[in-house]
């Protein structure tokens, strides 16, 4: 019952901010990012994610030097964690002390668009806009406004281990999905000694990756028909790829199937896989690790499967398109000078300097160049033209926060559902989540 | 009970004088009275800005339908009736979670009181040197934080890296990469395992100054009257406990009831349906899926039922006070 209490608590507290903040934000039209802002003495605060802290940290203090030069405010950058960052935001954007800038997952976009949420920007201030990844700016549009910027991308690759390639005799890079399969044999059949040995280490609740492999069948997680969406998982299509990634993890996976993606390349850097199935960067995860996990200034550290690593497209599976975008909050008292950061921070500039650290830029304009200039990212790049998003629904992300997916594939794999029982709850649950007024 | 029971009475005022003694008798009463509201003005002041304001807000929220726009613009949200209650009454979900947290509730308070009770009186048996360690053991597990030690739990029971798969491996069991959560009974022995561990030492610790109530002569007498330990037990100390057992057992439900940190932290934040308990739902539903309305109904549903069991606790523990 304290509990309970404290969640009302919490509630209350975020009434009481929204209560005392009033409104603002809606028919002001949409912020420009261009001309002259004179933000002497000010500080817009910007919510990033954590992977910039990790990855590519030089890259946001370019872009904020570049601001402050331009217009003399002050930038203060806080990194936030995947795992509580939307109960924070929501909680934060409830009062009237906001973040000017925040990144949000393509997939969470919608919702705080829908919801209010975000400022109006204009398109045409930000640089590539023509070229935009349609898998990132689809959440940012909404009746032909624009309410965020895309700002890098992740496709997904084969990321495996070289050496029990060689080994296995295997010369090069399966080409087609036929091929994955005869390696991932092989692979299983050389490394049989060791009891923790996955040919393809696949957790049961990565719904990326088994939705890919739906979307490799022709399949369809949900469509809208007449304005109502409706759940496609139980369509032929649909079960086959789900079918084809059942058979296959169950046959080459150890992992475990009550977990998801989020610890793959840690669990991957022991040894005891041969391919896993994750983002680009994810192989410099696998390969070295900071001496304190806490300090992301601390050294790294080499791993098991260090200089052992490579990636290609996973053939013939295409790839589910993650990243994020930046959108100006509504409430922010600094609407100018915040679009003005996120012009720089999404510039060609700082696409660049995100090329070198392995993310894939927010335009097509600049996958080949990112190919180009970071043969780390090629494969990733190539995936990325050949690519998936999930529906662009208001309430998609309901659907993330509810397990849906996740609880039909654990189900699926542990045999307590066929694929067609599965398949039927989850679209049964997908439609529920999706129209729910 | 005794310090609830032991207010002095106003007819103990046997110094009134016999012209007025009623209005002496009553001024007098008034007067403690008085000062009683006053000392407990400042508790009370706390728990309505803390506790009634709050609750107050979630039953008006629970009649009407909030989601994000409402929450960031600060608009009174539309008003729905009974809606978010019908939807929670009338959905197998919640039913299912509802079912779901009273049999944790049950099986846990059981081992938890029983183990509880059974350390107790190990305790008193032990010599003083191992009653102390006993003691200080159990200090430590009160004293961890539930979060830390429900990560502690998750990392011993971590398919890839956990020490419990390592140990059983060790022992010749084929417990490499077993997922302990893949089974609801497996995951949720767990769980259970983890929310006794944690609530023994309370128990154990109130029951054993509870039981020095229990007078040793008439342990004894009952020996030599050749009564057996069990019987001892039944029919001098546990009644002589009843009291203690009573309360403790009431705030267990209560705690147990409202499981949220263990299971939410053992499933990494997002427990599967099968791992729901009434409060992760109800913070799924409104912090997760930002339904605020649905999930302060459900909030409010839980309240009642929590009221429904403990009217049967306190009736009893006004029965015991009559008694005494």
């Amino acid at each position: 019952m304290k509990r309970k209490i404290a969640v009302a608590a919490a509630l209350a507290a975020s009434l009481f901010g929204a209560a005392a903040c009033g409104n603002s934000g809606s028919d002001e039209g949409a912020t420009s990012a261009n001309g002259t802002v004179d933000g002497k003495g000010k500080t817009i605060k910007v919510w990033l994610m954590v992977d910039a802290e990790t990855s590519w940290k030089g890259v946001v203090e370019d872009a904020s030097k570049r601001f402050t030069e331009a217009t003399g405010a002050q930038v203060n950058v806080e990194y936030q964690q995947w795992a509580n960052h939307l109960t924070k935001l929501d909680a934060t954007l409830a009062g009237s002390d906001v973040p000017d800038v925040v990144e949000l997952g393509n997939t969470e976009f919608s919702k705080y668009v829908f919801s209010g949420g975000f400022a109006e920007l204009n398109k045409g201030d930000f640089e590539n806009s023509g070229t935009w990844l349609s898998g990132l700016s689809g959440a940012c549009e909404s009746e032909g406004k624009t309410y965020c910027v895309p700002y890098y991308a992740g496709a997904r690759v084969m990321i495996y281990r070289t050496d029990l390639f060689e080994k296995a005799g295997i010369t090069e890079a399966p080409k087609t999905y036929a091929d994955f399969l005869s390696a991932a044999d092989k692979l299983q059949t050389g490394n049989a000694a060791d009891k923790k040995f996955s040919a393809v280490y696949m957790p049961g609740q990565y719904w990326y990756a088994a939705m890919s492999w739906v979307k490799s069948t022709g399949g369809e997680i949900a469509k809208q028909d007449g304005g109502k969406w409706v759940g496609q998982l139980s369509s032929p299509q649909s079960q086959e790829g789900l079918q084809r990634w059942v058979d296959m993890v169950k046959k080459y996976s150890k992992a475990d199937v009550t977990k998801n993606e989020n610890e793959q390349a840690g669990i991957f850097s022991q040894g005891s896989g041969g391919i896993f199935y994750g983002n680009a960067w994810e192989q410099g995860v696998a390969e070295e690790v900071r001496k304190d996990p806490n300090d992301p200034n601390s050294e790294l550290v080499p791993t098991k499967v260090k200089g052992k690593l490579a990636a290609a497209p996973l053939p013939d599976v295409p790839s589910f398109l993650g990243g994020s975008n930046l959108g100006v909050t509504a409430k922010s008292g600094n609407k100018e000078l915040a679009a003005q950061w996120v012009k720089y921070f999404t510039d060609s500039k700082s696409m660049e300097g995100l090329i070198k650290a392995s993310a894939l830029p927010n335009a097509t304009a600049l996958l080949d160049k990112a190919a180009t200039d970071n043969p780390k990212i090629a494969p990733a790049a190539l995936s990325a033209k050949n690519s998936w998003f999930p529906p662009n629904a208001e309430k998609w992300a309901d659907v993330e926060k509810g397990n849906i997916l996740q609880t039909m594939l654990t189900d699926i794999l542990t045999g307590k559902k066929t694929v067609a029982d599965g398949a039927k709850w989850a679209d049964e649950q997908i439609a529920a989540t999706l129209n729910e007024a | 009970m005794h310090a609830v029971d032991s207010r002095p009475a106003p007819a103990q005022a046997p110094q009134a004088t016999p012209p007025k003694p009623v209005k002496r008798v009553r001024s007098r009463g008034q007067r403690d009275s008085g000062v009683a509201w006053l000392l407990s003005l400042p508790t009370l002041l706390i728990l309505v800005a803390m506790l009634g304001y709050p609750l107050y807000r979630m039953i008006v929220l629970s009649f009407q339908n909030m989601r994000l726009r409402e929450l960031f613009s600060g608009a009174t949200p539309p008003w729905a009736g009974v809606d978010q209650y019908t939807k929670a009454l009338t959905d197998s979900v919640f039913w299912g979670v509802v079912a779901r947290t009273a049999g944790f509730t049950v099986v846990s308070v059981t081992l938890s009181v029983l183990a509880g009770l059974g350390i107790a009186l190990l305790m008193r048996r032990v010599t003083r040197g191992v009653r102390m360690f006993m003691m200080i053991a159990m200090m430590f597990v009160w004293a961890l934080p539930q979060l830390v030690a429900a990560q502690a739990f998750r990392w011993l029971t971590d398919s890839d890296f956990g020490v419990l798969n390592y140990v059983l491996t060790q022992l010749g069991l084929d417990y490499d990469t077993h997922s302990w959560f893949v089974n609801p009974w497996e995951g949720w022995a767990v769980i259970t395992a983890l929310v006794v561990w944690a609530g023994i030492p309370f128990l154990a610790i109130s029951l054993s100054a509870g039981l020095t109530q229990v007078p040793k002569e008439l342990l004894e007498a009952a020996t030599v009257d050749g009564a057996n330990p069990w019987q001892s037990l039944r029919n001098i100390t546990l009644p002589i406990l009843k009291p203690l057992l009573m309360i403790v057992t009431t705030l267990s439900v209560i705690w147990n009831f409202g499981l949220f940190t263990q299971n939410w932290a053992l499933r990494d934040g997002h427990p599967e349906p099968v791992y729901q308990t009434l409060a992760t739902y109800s913070y799924t539903q409104a912090f997760g899926r930002s339904i605020y309305s649905y999930g302060s109904a459900i909030s409010v549903i839980t309240v009642l039922l929590m009221l429904g069991v403990m009217v049967f606790y306190i009736r009893q523990m006004f029965k015991i006070g009559e008694v005494d």
